[in-house]
């Protein structure tokens, strides 16, 4: 009786449940792409866990790849049948995947779980519409604005305290003397105005000037070709080109960002969703205004985040559902985006305390009623690629800004024709 | 030592026999009983302890192999280099740190770097490339690429890639700040880069992974909720957790691959199985608490608890019963023999079975009959001598007077001159003496015969002529023990019987005869004799009778009951006889001496 008292005393007492954490399997897993390289990204990816953790039907799993490879990478996926359940799509590139069908028509969809897309800013709205129909839900508008840090304005003289506005004088020289008055005030370890040589940035201010001019703006004329190699176009692409040429923009500059991030630059042209991370940085006083009106009317650069459901054959209705609750959790949480720098597509959200109590956003929340757009051209991304090739050759000097023009338009020409 | 054992093997040897056979029955069920339940357990559970550790290792194997192909797939990665003429150049280009690029530079950088991005997975998160003459090229995660690293000859993940001749590197998992400041975990894979023609290193290129991606392959592996799983390098330093919030166990290090039973300590034991991985030279590593694995194995357990209490509760039960009722018979027996000590000898033991205990039933039954009737016996024997006893004092009213009176009757017949008188007077005296006086219980054949002599020589004078006694004794016969005033009542019966009815010559012989071990004395007359019915009536009641009333053979039939009693049934005395011929009365005894 001894032994098997013993036997029994051994195996008894020791079977105290833990706790275990309860893995979410039954939650309905969203893959969601996304090419944030700004400081924007760190952003997004709060939002994410915060929606993860908000609920517990859907899991969200965030893929952030940098913009130069996004669109190859989505295209891809697209075509090779495992695209992502939701992806972020820029207004710009969507003509491309709105033509074939490549991604859902939402309106329905955003329908059965209440998303009312008419509570979005109707700019933006309708930049994600096709036959009256939406493809996506916008996210927010980005637009080019002008970051400033403070020190150095106020060393050159050139800032408003009362406001915390830069003085700029009117017109093209204006503004070249404002960044002249900044060079010479500023180490020499300081470029007054910081833009890189290669990608896209100088693309977008140009488009902006362009579009600042009564006679400017026009990309396609009405038989459908290009038509941007004009005075206003070259006017416009001349001046960035004296900028580099001047060294008013440093030479040789890779990261723009990361040089203004640093307190290396005085000025910066960049979409706002630098603003949340600028604020953290120690080495700089930003400022942040709508880009100055050089010419005839305030015009800027813009675009927009929209969530977009690719099309595959095993997207599941439980698939769909969850990624359009997620899209209308993202628009109803915009001040937890703005926080980045954009501005929210909600109006609710724009009106809203929350949104106002931020700094900067308010500066250039206008900057929204002032943004154009690229047209909307299934090819729109290639030519802005022809673009960005040709601008970077002009800005290492192996051409001239006539020669630039014309060649991009020649190009842009048997791209439309391909 | 003995002295240990010595008591309770005492105390045993006193316990009831019913309790001896309770705790031996106990002890041949609970050990073997309770020594099968715990090999049977000990055994089924290292066999499913050794099971399971095989399939962890083999569902561990397969999740290494996953990884493999995975790093495979990075390690082709980071051969393209070497299919892009201007990359080579770039690595192999003296620098200084920062130089700025030519635009066909940048070009070309992003489309090699574009190409290892879209090729590769969605998982990497940054590329660089390092030469030896100071060029670098390093895009990090959010950022663009930066010029301005050198390389840093004390890293260790340099030092490693040097020492392996052109294979890859893996490097474990370390943080990586993007130029907006937000920090990435991310492992890496580095690969020397060698020029064909010289030999020598040119540079470095290293891609940095997102640990998830891993990660999920260690998520997908089928495994429990309790079950850790991870990946550490060569040093035993974390790379890759399954889960950051389980703890990395201390091994030590391992390699090869294996399972250990039971590392760790009490409630924190596991079962561990790891397998190094060729390829990246890391050990992925899962441990899963044995208290998990043994839920099942402990459902068993309790079982078999459960159903050996069980048994082990019917056996004692049934062999306590059976005890019982086996000793019952024997305790019955022994409250029985109790009562037989008390002097109760009318008790009767219920014989049911043939067994040991039903002969020992029977045995005891035969023997509370025999003590019944030796009892019976014995008291008839007091009862006997006492009447005889009794009988006697009636007559021997005063013996000693009637000896006076007959000493006296001699006398005066002596002066009187009457020889007859004085003879009968003398023989009578002696007769009254030898009955009256004998208290002896044996007396010899010689002097029962003297005695016989005396009454014989009395019943002569009163019969004169009519009685012819014979007497043909031999020697050796005379020192034979018999009983006393045995003979004398047959001779008298004789006489009654063969003399008094008047028929036949009055012929009297008494003869003895010693025959090995029987003494028989026999006792013929010539007289009426007895008829057949007198005969079987008379024989019937010497076998039968213990009465000694009745009007004939009164006599014959005490001597007989008295032969009986002294010397057992098979002696006493056998009758002959036929009508008007005579009666021939043989005593038979043992021929016992004195000595005895």
């Amino acid at each position: 009786m001894l032994l098997l008292a013993g036997a029994l005393a051994g195996c008894t007492g020791e079977s105290e449940e833990q706790p275990a954490p309860q893995p979410r399997r039954e939650a309905v897993r969203l893959d969601y792409w996304t090419p944030f390289s700004g400081g924007d990204n760190q952003f997004m990816t709060e939002m994410v866990e915060r929606f993860n953790k908000e609920q517990s039907e859907i899991m969200v799993v965030q893929t952030n790849s940098r913009l130069d490879d996004y669109y190859t990478r989505l295209r891809t996926a697209i075509l090779s049948g495992n695209a992502p359940d939701i992806a972020i799509i820029h207004t710009t590139s969507m003509p491309q995947f709105v033509q074939n069908g490549y991604i859902e028509e939402v309106t329905a969809a955003a329908e059965q779980i209440g998303l009312d897309l008419n509570q979005l800013n109707s700019n933006i709205r309708e930049s994600t519409e096709y036959n009256g129909q939406s493809y996506a839900v916008p996210l927010d508008t980005h637009a080019l604005v002008m970051y400033y840090n403070k020190q150095h304005l106020r060393r050159a003289g050139v800032l408003d305290e009362a406001t915390g506005k830069p003085r700029i004088e009117p017109g093209e020289e204006g503004f070249r003397q404002f960044l002249e008055q900044i060079r010479e005030a500023v180490p020499a370890d300081v470029t007054p105005m910081a833009m890189p040589s290669t990608r896209i940035d100088s693309v977008w201010l140009w488009w902006s000037l362009y579009n600042q001019m009564d006679e400017g703006g026009i990309f396609y004329n009405e038989q459908g070709k290009a038509a941007f190699n004009n005075p206003q176009g070259l006017q416009a692409l001349s001046y960035i080109h004296g900028l580099y040429k001047d060294g008013l923009i440093g030479p040789n500059i890779n990261d723009s960002f990361k040089l203004f991030y640093d307190g290396k630059a005085a000025v910066l042209f960049l979409g706002m969703w630098g603003t949340g991370a600028f604020e953290k940085s120690p080495e700089v006083e930003l400022g942040v205004v709508t880009v100055p009106v050089l010419y005839d009317r305030p015009a800027q650069w813009g675009d927009s985040h929209s969530l977009a459901i690719p099309k595959k054959h095993n997207m599941t209705d439980e698939k769909r559902r969850a990624a359009m609750i997620f899209s209308k959790w993202m628009v109803e949480n915009g001040e937890l985006w703005a926080q980045a720098g954009h501005v929210p597509s909600m109006t609710k959200v724009v009106e809203s305390e929350a949104f106002h109590q931020l700094e900067y956003r308010n500066d250039y929340a206008a900057a929204a009623d002032h943004v154009v757009y690229w047209p909307r051209h299934p090819k729109q991304w290639s030519m802005i690629e022809i673009l960005i090739t040709e601008f970077e050759r002009m800005i290492y000097d192996k051409q001239t800004p006539e020669e630039t023009l014309m060649q991009a338009q020649l190009k842009v020409d048997v791209a439309l024709e391909e | 030592m003995m002295r240990l054992f010595m008591k309770p093997a005492r105390a045993f040897r006193n316990q009831e026999l019913a309790r001896k056979l309770i705790w031996i029955n106990c002890l041949l069920i609970l050990v073997p009983l309770a020594a099968m339940g715990v090999y049977t357990f000990a055994s089924f559970q290292h066999a499913m302890e050794k099971n399971v550790g095989s399939y962890q290792l083999q569902t561990l194997r397969q999740v290494s192999l996953n990884i493999d192909t995975y790093m495979n797939e990075l390690d082709r990665l980071t051969l393209t280099p070497y299919s892009y003429k201007e990359i080579m150049d770039f690595i192999s280009s003296p620098r200084e740190p920062g130089q700025p690029l030519s635009l066909e530079e940048i070009e070309s950088l992003n489309r090699f770097v574009s190409s290892i991005f879209i090729n590769g997975r969605l998982d990497i998160m940054g590329v660089s490339l390092y030469g030896e003459k100071g060029a670098s090229y390093v895009v990090l995660p959010e950022s663009q690429y930066i010029t301005t690293y050198r390389l840093d000859e004390s890293a260790d993940w340099l030092k490693q890639a040097r020492s392996r001749f052109g294979q890859p590197t893996f490097i474990t998992t370390h943080e990586v700040v993007s130029t907006s400041g937000t920090p990435y975990q991310v492992f890496s894979i580095a690969r020397e880069l060698r020029s064909f023609d010289t030999g020598r290193s040119l540079g470095y290129i290293v891609i940095d992974i997102d640990p998830v991606s891993v990660r999920k392959l260690l998520q997908q592996a089928e495994t429990s909720a309790h079950e850790m799983m991870y990946i550490v390098d060569g040093q035993g330093q974390a790379v890759i957790r399954r889960d950051d919030s389980q703890p990395v166990l201390e091994l030590g290090a391992l390699s090869g691959q294996g399972v250990l039973q039971g590392s760790g300590k009490g409630n924190e034991k596991r079962l561990v199985a790891y397998v190094t991985s060729e390829v990246t030279g890391w050990t992925t590593i899962s441990a899963v608490p044995i208290k998990e694995l043994m839920k099942d194995s402990l459902i068993v357990r309790n079982s078999i608890a459960l159903a050996m209490l069980v048994c082990i509760g019917l056996a004692i039960a049934v062999s306590v019963i059976v005890a019982y009722r086996i000793t019952r018979p024997l305790r019955k027996l022994s409250r029985l023999m109790r009562k037989v000590e008390q002097g109760e000898l009318l008790v009767q033991f219920p014989v049911h079975s043939e067994d040991e205990v039903g002969r020992l039933g029977h045995a005891f039954n035969m023997m509370v009959s025999k003590l019944s009737k030796l009892g019976y016996l014995l008291y008839e024997t007091e009862i006997r001598e006492k009447d005889a006893q009794i009988a006697a004092l009636q007559s021997q009213i005063n013996p000693h007077f009637l000896y006076n009176t007959l000493g006296s009757i001699s006398m005066l017949a002596e002066v009187a001159g009457n020889r007859e008188i004085v003879t009968m007077s003398n023989n009578l005296g002696r007769l009254l003496r030898y009955s009256l006086s004998n208290r002896k219980e044996r007396v010899t054949l010689r002097d029962e015969l003297i005695h016989v002599g005396g009454y014989m020589s009395i019943q002569k004078i009163r019969y004169e002529e009519r009685i012819h006694y014979t007497q043909q004794v031999p020697d050796e016969s005379l020192d034979l023990l018999v009983i006393p005033l045995m003979i004398q009542p047959i001779v008298e019966n004789a006489i009654n019987h063969g003399i008094d009815k008047g028929i036949g010559s009055g012929r009297i012989e008494l003869r003895a005869v010693v025959d090995a071990n029987t003494l028989t004395i026999i006792v013929e007359d010539d007289g009426i004799g007895l008829t057949k019915e007198e005969l079987d009536s008379l024989r019937e009641r010497m076998l039968h009778s213990k009465e000694l009333g009745g009007q004939s053979g009164n006599g014959l039939l005490n001597v007989h009951r008295r032969i009986v009693l002294h010397y057992g049934e098979a002696y006493g005395l056998t009758l002959e006889s036929m009508p008007y011929q005579g009666v021939k009365v043989s005593m038979i005894l043992p021929a016992q001496r004195h000595t005895e």
